[in-house]
């Protein structure tokens, strides 16, 4: 079966996850013992202002029609909308979804640059001090709640230290690059912008260290594993026997069989780190989906808490795909069926 | 809950102690079923090796002393805490956000409320929480897991879809999205999380279940006649116990971490329940000021993550011999 089949019915394999995820999306938002339309409508609101806002959002409906309305919405772009700003959820998503996708994948990389490295030396060190030390550190960070530890950082080394800012994507009188992905990184880049690069590099580093801290631990781990147990293969012995220099071993042939494991748990983790992302968010004042849907879910707004769910479904399942992909690449004795 | 009012737990006897060594008595239900002794025996062989294996782990031994530590805070808490009366609704607006000091090892809240007697008194309920979480967790799991690994077929199609969907979406999303729609609260939180949590058990119990199934005990069992529910319970399920025991253990510390990040989003505990998550939100905005009030519980929830994360990962080294080599 050649690769691009394989791709194809693995994308076509999203579509019954996703319909799946928003009958529980669905469920979950229609359980609600409170009152949204209530809340929404505030205290002193007569029943004939729920009653209209009830018809405007269709909640007035039966409830299969509400889903049936709801999933086909989905499919045509329509994503519903917000009880309280009345603004289109897709709309709001696209604004929102940049920022968080950027903080997610800096603490992706630096997890990884942290991780891996980490788990080479204590495969190399097994059982010795540097193995203990990295499994003792990994472990101490991952243990720290994030949204606290943000809060420490942020105070340290934004406020006492000064080294860098204390929130937001840019400074007030920065105009953001000119938005073709909305990253605000990758934008600069493409206009040659390298002040306005350097300056979002600044504001995203402290949030992305503080949310990679949860991905240290399993990334170690798992590389430490894999590189232990590719070290045992026939293939090192011989290298070995006939000279090849040991650094070229381990990096060459040994980190590359092993790095299969690692990006399985790398790409669990770049979801992981999505979720996290909401609580640095709400300490780092970052823009993203996080202070959304902290927002929605406190005012019990679902429209916008629904979305959330099934856009991180759909990343996490496209992630899951691309690194189907990168195994074939890494492996070619992987086919794929 | 810690922070009852009530007597003491009653200590062991002391004469206990000095009393001559005597042979323990056969433990209940054992020798109920003479063809399973074997089995058992060499069970519990691994389980003492295991055990010393756990015991020489350094790091491990660390945890659980930590771990004892503060069972032994959230045993003794209202003994412990100063101002036990702090963690129930108690204020001392005259004592408000005060630093550190002799009087208030931890300072004060900007009601006055005593910090360390609220992280003491938390500490019960940080504990009741991860293990309610987790428990209710391996209940969904393991019976959905092995329900699917056992039944194979449309029923096992059907499950981990169910499984899959749940896996989709990252944990936190979903257990923000559940404990909303309940409303805020810390046993609508614990729902929430629960109700995420289960999928990473049924997956695993699953994989388990499938090679075990195809081991020749299951087919002697089958052979003379045992029912698909004993043969579940009494010959698969036992040998599955032990990655089980040790994605609870692990699972614990970051249950704790994900209801604290409820608490401090402000839908898991409400005031004045002295929940650490929810004191790190009623601290943020005194933040870096007056830094006490959200630094300590902060600790707490890490000295907490970090005496589980430390068990489990020995734990991983005794019982799975693959994963530390």
């Amino acid at each position: 079966m050649n690769i691009r089949f394989y791709i194809l019915r693995r994308v076509a394999l999203i579509i019954p996850t996703l319909i799946g995820l928003s009958i529980l999306t669905f469920a979950i938002a229609r359980i609600v013992p409170g009152d949204p339309v209530g809340l929404a409508a505030g205290p002193r609101a007569t029943e004939e202002i729920k009653e209209a806002l009830r018809r405007e959002f269709g909640l007035d409906q039966p409830l299969p029609v509400q889903y049936v309305d709801y999933i086909s919405g989905l499919f045509q772009g329509d994503w519903g909308q917000s009880l309280y700003t009345r603004r289109e959820v897709l709309g709001d998503l696209r604004t929102f979804w940049p920022a968080t996708l950027e903080l997610t994948t800096a603490a992706v990389i630096i997890a990884t640059l942290l991780g891996v490295p980490a788990g080479v030396i204590s495969a190399m060190y097994r059982n010795r001090l540097p193995d203990h030390v990295a499994r003792v550190l990994s472990l101490f960070f991952v243990s720290f709640p994030s949204f606290w530890l943000a809060m420490i950082f942020q105070t340290w080394f934004g406020r006492d230290l000064g080294w860098f800012p204390i929130g937001k994507r840019l400074p007030v009188l920065v105009a953001p690059p000119p938005a073709t992905t909305g990253l605000f990184l990758v934008d600069s880049l493409v206009q040659l912008d390298f002040e306005t690069f350097a300056v979002s590099l600044r504001h995203l580093f402290i949030p992305a260290l503080v949310l990679s801290f949860g991905a240290f631990a399993s990334i170690t781990r798992i590389t430490r594993a894999s590189m232990v147990e590719a070290l045992e293969k026939d293939f090192v012995r011989m290298e070995r026997a006939i000279g090849i220099p040991y650094r070229v071993i381990i990096f060459k042939y040994v980190l590359r069989n092993a790095l299969i494991a690692t990006i399985t748990v790398i790409s669990l983790n770049f979801g992981w780190l999505m979720a996290g992302a909401i609580l640095i968010e709400t300490i780092f004042d970052w823009p993203g989906l996080g202070l959304y849907a902290v927002h929605a879910s406190l005012s019990l707004d679902f429209q916008p808490i629904m979305g959330i769910a099934v856009l991180y479904g759909i990343v996490f399942s496209v992630v899951n795909i691309l690194t189907d992909i990168v195994y074939g690449i890494l492996d070619p004795r992987i086919r794929y069926g | 809950m810690a922070e009852g009012h009530n007597h003491p737990k009653s200590l062991p006897h002391k004469e206990g102690e000095t009393s001559p060594p005597t042979i323990s008595p056969a433990r209940p239900g054992e020798g109920r079923d003479p063809g399973m002794g074997g089995a058992h025996s060499a069970r519990w062989d691994n389980l003492a090796r295991g055990l010393y294996r756990f015991r020489s782990n350094r790091l491990s031994m660390l945890g659980l002393l930590m771990l004892l530590f503060i069972l032994f805070v959230a045993v003794f808490a209202p003994w412990i805490a100063p101002f036990p009366e702090d963690a129930s609704g108690a204020t001392n607006v005259l004592e408000r956000l005060q630093a550190p000091s002799e009087k208030h090892l931890f300072g004060t809240d900007k009601i006055g409320r005593d910090i360390f007697s609220r992280v003491v008194m938390g500490t019960g309920l940080a504990l009741q929480v991860g293990t309610v979480i987790i428990l209710l967790a391996t209940t969904i799991g393991v019976t959905i897991g092995a329900i699917s690994g056992y039944a194979g077929g449309w029923l096992d199609d059907l499950l981990m879809r169910i499984t899959d969907i749940f896996l989709t979406v990252p944990a936190l999303v979903l257990a923000i999205a559940i404990s909303a729609a309940l409303g805020k609260g810390i046993i609508n939180a614990m729902i929430g999380i629960s109700l995420v949590w289960w999928p990473g058990f049924a997956r695993l119990t699953r994989s388990l279940v499938l090679s075990l199934r195809e081991e020749p005990f299951v087919e002697a069992a089958y052979g003379i006649g045992a029912g698909h529910a004993r043969i579940i319970f009494r010959h698969i399920l036992p040998n599955a116990v032990s990655p089980i025991i040790i994605k609870m253990t692990t699972d614990f510390g970051f249950a704790v971490l994900t209801a604290a990040a409820l608490g401090f989003i402000g839908l898991g505990a409400q005031p004045p329940t002295p929940e650490w998550g929810a004191m790190i939100n009623d601290g943020r905005r005194y933040f870096p000021d007056e830094w006490w009030i959200a630094t300590f519980p902060g600790l707490a929830i890490w000295l907490m993550v970090f005496s589980w994360n430390l068990i489990g990962d020995g734990l991983r080294d005794v019982l799975d011999p693959r994963s530390r080599r």
